[in-house]
């Protein structure tokens, strides 16, 4: 019935037709259409696009909720839906990082594991064993070396170019929607640089897995997660064999494998980990889809295990793996024959396959289904009317509130089961229900660290070149990117993130960025208000208020703060203190860059100068107080 | 659940409890008293849990020196206890067992019952992945990875009352640990220094933002933001009280120069100052011994003396609080029997812990180690678990903080606790 209706779908006429036959449907608004209830709730234009940039993007800057007025919240809402805005001066910034573009083969050949280089270079000869022990600097030279020679990288360098890149889009970006997605979605799908096995495919995940589906159809964003090897590796599934698998020829390689060494190591290796492994398949269900009180069993668990033996990685370290050696010998056409399945890192070893019959939630597969009943049961999975309330509950969670209402949740999973997962579509129902304009979702949310940083990297243009710098403030907030170590993703609840040593931090944030004391993190303070220096204390105040939080109510925020201007005493006193700041403890962060590479060495007299210069340039240190505690404010942990 | 909005219920008595700090006459401290309400800064019992990351080989920390497979398994690594040309013998515990020399801090106190050691202690769970096998052990659920909280939030959430200050649970550590994860109130922060307004350099600006910042929180209408922003400020407060920076150990400890040491340290302080300290947690690194891992001497030798250097100038730095801590030590599992070809043990089964305390019932070697012949070891090669890592957590919970529902600090677990503790 559904496959028909799409079907007639394709031609106009009949599109037409069954839009306004849907429209007629109750509860049930044309889900491709958007249009925005906000003047109901009560809210100007500029309320409304304050309230949209809070949701989609990572904060607005300067004019944008201004610019979104005028073009229409709904024209915007529609571009970003498309993700097409031109990034010329975003990619400009991620050139220079060269490991971003790189496939996962290309990863691991290059930024090998560091004890893996360690056991290779000790293998060559090339790092003397005893050294590790004697003189620590000497092998740690001899193993640099060795890399450098071989032109192999730390995985370190890896990473921080992944998560420098992800500070800049999110920063930077014209694709806001399709950046914050990808964040959900990461999250939602989590894996994590803490297990080392996975580590190194995390920046693919994101880039090939996770951001070209954050706008599509969930089915795809479930299989494409379930394949990738970030996945099959953080969830194990990529040794998960059932118990008919390949023991006698695991047996035969192992032995083969070991003979060239056991003349000079005896090794006792652990028996070959074959067997069944539920991670993934409860985790599927649990995290990814139905949600725990999804309605299935630990039967369900251990029969989708099942169904998902086989599932794994395609062989890709060229240094002695003996499957990457059978694979290559083997052809294509070969390995297809005897039910491989290649795709990308993906494979499906159907020596590894469960090949029995299996049942998960009343959905029979039969005996010897291969590679495609796993296609089958994550689709099943997709489309259940449980995981499309626990989806699009999630959805809500993040853009509405904490506690989104049923009723919301309701008409989001109608759409969500209606049109396939189509996430655009859920997210235009959403954004087209009076809920998430209401009172109890404006201004309700937590930002979470990350969330706080990059808006105010945003709200006040600042220039980051050291991205690494902001990541270890949102570290010391409390969301280490990347690094959350359980499936579950970090809790997305205000309650997770405000607490006493990270709220401390926030407010810590605020005054460091805006005195300009972040490492590689430039701000001017006096263009973004275009030169104009404020009359008085009292003014920049009010106008720094505005411009960092537009379309916000900041009577209380400016009444609260508003005694402290009034003290000149202590306002002199402030800028006394400020300007003999001793340079060693100030961070260069101010410091143009091109000053500051010629002259490393020198010390505190020329940077006393440039502070001094600075304040009269118009970051001064009343202004950036200001600035910093309207950041660390508690109206601005909120959007 | 509840705890958070404990501290709100608190909140005049916690104002009381730093006034006290502070000085407040006797008279109102007993007044107090009379009230029947307990003080939320009174003294409490404090478990402080350190985790060796990396797998510590506990064939070499307490080495079954008498056992002669391990002699034959470990030709570079064994240490024996006669005393041998480059380095010192072990120390005999009983006849048995022999702690490694670099350990001798350790000795006394196993002599004075105070140290409890579980040898064969790890998961049910053979995984020999570090993350998987740490993962595992600090949510408590070795076959769960969905186990959102971590065992010592679930345990903060079974101490019997709301947790009343913010430093209830602290982690020394930069982000939050595994353990720590969940919805009972916890704090992680590397440097107790940080715990307060800074702006570099400028102490007056960040007084001044200090108070702009309490008032604006004070005013909020978000109560998360307000009851929080108002918890901040009392413990920045609290903790201004003492000069952390120049914090001077007690009763001469000195703590080794390292990252466990400087842990220690401030989770002393922070005992000392009767924050209200119950869960502690601390980080030990570089356990992962492949390479090199060195005899009497070396890696091995350097990274127990740093463990059992600073765990002793802990003890001794608490003085006569030693009655309220307990610390216990656990990594994720041990290592090979077998040295490898490079000097080193790879990823095993069973380890070994240390409890040390004034309620444990020390001067022990606690569970099950067999003799180490091929046939004893698990897979073929290791030293078989044979002390599930819940029954003696749990144990240590229930005897030192009162915790006693098994069931919601280890779900899915059903097996009978090893009483490491006395009484």
């Amino acid at each position: 019935m559904k496959k028909a209706v799409k079907y007639w779908c394709v031609t106009g006429l009949l599109l037409c037709m069954f839009t306004v036959f849907t429209a007629f449907l109750p509860g049930y608004p044309n889900p491709g259409k958007l249009k925005f209830p906000y003047r109901k709730a009560g809210l100007t234009p500029q309320q409304a696009a304050a309230h949209l940039l809070s949701r989609f993007t990572y904060g607005a800057t300067p004019g944008e909720v201004d610019e979104v007025v005028k073009e229409g919240p709904e024209k915007w809402f529609a571009q970003q839906l498309e993700a097409q805005m031109p990034d010329d001066s975003l990619n400009e910034l991620l050139n220079k990082y060269d490991a971003l573009k790189l496939s996962n083969t290309q990863i691991v050949a290059q930024f090998p594991k560091n004890a893996q280089v360690l056991r290779i270079a000790v293998k060559d000869g090339v790092v003397n064993r005893d050294s590790v022990r004697t003189n620590p600097k000497a092998y740690r030279a001899q193993l640099q070396n060795y890399m450098q020679q071989n032109g192999l990288k730390p995985e370190q360098e890896l990473l921080q170019q992944f998560i420098n890149q992800k500070i800049l889009r999110a920063a930077y970006s014209n694709n806001q929607l399709q950046e914050v997605m990808t964040s959900f979605w990461f999250n939602h799908f989590n894996v994590s640089i803490v297990k080392n096995d996975c580590a190194q495919f995390i920046p693919d995940y994101e880039r090939d897995v996770i951001r070209p589906n954050a706008l599509g159809k969930f089915n795809d964003l479930l299989l494409a997660t379930a394949k990738s090897p970030a996945m099959l590796y953080y969830l194990d599934n990529f040794n998960s064999s059932g118990n008919n698998a390949e023991k006698p020829q695991a047996q035969k390689q192992q032995i083969k494998s070991d003979t060239g060494r056991m003349a000079t190591m005896p090794k006792f290796k652990a028996k070959k980990a074959l067997g069944l492994n539920e991670n993934y398949a409860r985790e599927v269900m649990e995290l990814h889809t139905l949600g725990v009180d999804g309605g299935y069993t630990q039967q369900d668990v251990t029969q989708a295990a099942k169904v998902l033996t086989g599932w794994t990685v395609y062989p890709m370290d060229n240094n002695g793996e003996a499957g990457q050696k059978l694979m290559n010998r083997v052809s294509a056409d070969k390995l297809q024959n005897s039910g491989f399945v290649h795709e990308g890192d993906f494979l499906f070893n159907p020596n590894r396959h469960d090949t029995g019959e299996k049942t998960v939630l009343g959905h029979h597969f039969a005996a010897g289904g291969g590679y495609e009943e796993g296609v089958q049961l994550l689709n099943m999975l997709a489309h259940q009317q449980a995981t499309a309330k626990f989806i699009s509950r999630k959805i809500a969670v993040r853009f509405v509130n904490d506690t989104p209402p049923q009723t919301l949740i309701d008409k989001m999973a109608r759409t969500f089961m209606n049109e396939d997962g189509d996430i655009k579509k859920v997210l235009i129902t959403m954004v087209n229900s009076p809920e998430f304009w209401s009172a109890a979702a404006v201004r309700e949310k937590t930002k979470s660290p990350f969330e706080l940083a990059i808006g105010a990297i945003r709200a006040l243009h600042a220039d980051v070149n050291q991205p690494n710098q902001v990541f270890n403030w949102v570290n010391k907030m409390g969301e280490k990117m990347y690094y959350y170590q359980a499936p579950t993703g970090f809790p997305d609840k205000g309650q997770y993130w405000i607490n006493t040593g990270a709220l401390l931090n926030r407010m810590n944030f605020g005054l460091a960025l805006a005195s300009g004391r972040i490492p590689g993190v430039k701000i001017d303070l006096a263009a973004l208000n275009n030169h104009h220096e404020p009359e008085s204390a009292q003014a920049a105040l009010d106008t720094y208020s505005k411009l960092i939080m537009p379309g916000r109510p900041l009577d209380a925020t400016i009444k609260r703060l508003t005694p402290m201007l009034n003290d000149p005493k202590l306002m002199d006193k402030v800028d006394l203190a400020s300007a003999k700041t001793p340079a060693a403890t100030a961070a260069p962060a101010n410091v143009n860059n091109q000053l500051m590479d010629g002259q490393a060495g020198i010390k505190n007299k020329q940077k006393n100068n440039f502070m001094a210069q600075q304040t009269i340039a118009g970051n001064n240190s009343m202004l950036a107080q200001v600035v910093g505690v309207i950041i660390g404010s508690p109206e601005y942990q909120r959007r | 659940m509840v705890s958070r909005r404990g501290f709100l219920k608190a909140g005049g008595l916690a104002l009381l409890g730093v006034g006290l700090l502070g000085g407040i006459p006797g008279f109102l401290a007993e007044a107090a008293a009379s009230e029947k309400i307990a003080s939320p800064y009174k003294k409490k019992k404090t478990l402080v849990c350190i985790f060796q990351r990396g797998a510590m080989d506990g064939l070499m920390a307490v080495i079954p020196f008498t056992d002669d497979y391990l002699k034959a398994a470990r030709p570079n690594l064994f240490i024996s206890a006669a005393k041998s040309g480059n380095g010192n013998p072990l120390i005999d515990l009983d006849g048995r067992f022999g702690l490694h020399p670099a350990m001798k801090a350790f000795e006394p106190m196993f002599r004075e019952k105070r140290l409890g050691i579980v040898h064969g202690i790890g998961s049910p769970n053979n995984t020999r992945s570090h993350f998987d096998a740490q993962d595992y052990m600090e949510s408590g659920t070795p076959f769960n990875k969905g186990t959102a909280s971590g065992w010592l939030n679930r345990a903060v959430g079974l101490l019997g009352h709301d947790a009343l200050t913010p430093f209830t649970a602290v982690s020394l550590t930069s982000a939050m640990p595994r353990s720590f994860y969940g919805d009972n109130p916890s704090v992680a922060m590397s440097n107790l220094q940080d715990f307060t307004i800074q702006m570099r350099g400028n102490p007056t600006g960040a007084n001044m933002a200090a108070k702009s910042f309490e008032d604006l929180y004070d005013q909020t209408a978000s109560g998360l933001l307000k009851q929080t922003g108002k918890e901040s400020f009392e413990a920045m407060k609290m903790l201004q009280k003492t000069d952390i920076k120049n914090y001077s150990p007690a009763n001469g400890a000195v703590y080794p120069n390292s990252a466990l040491g400087n842990s220690l340290k401030q989770i002393a302080q922070l005992i000392k100052m009767d924050v209200g300290l119950e869960v502690a947690f601390a980080e030990s690194n570089g356990w992962d011994t492949h390479f090199n891992q060195g005899a009497e001497n070396g890696i091995f030798a350097n990274n127990v003396a740093d463990l059992s250097n600073s765990i002793m100038a802990l003890w001794t730095d608490l003085g006569a609080y030693q009655d309220d801590v307990t610390v216990m030590t656990m990594t994720e599992f041990g290592r090979t029997v077998h040295q490898n070809g490079t000097g080193g043990t790879d990823h095993g089964r069973a380890s070994c812990n240390f409890i040390l305390g004034n309620d444990v019932g020390g001067g022990l070697v606690y569970g099950d180690v067999k003799p180490l012949a091929i046939e004893n070891l698990e897979d073929g090669r290791d030293l078989a678990v044979t002390t599930d890592f819940r029954s003696v957590f749990s144990s240590v919970a229930d005897k030192h903080l009162g915790i006693n529902n098994d069931h919601v600090l280890f779900p899915d677990w059903n097996g009978e606790r090893v009483n490491v503790m006395r009484g």
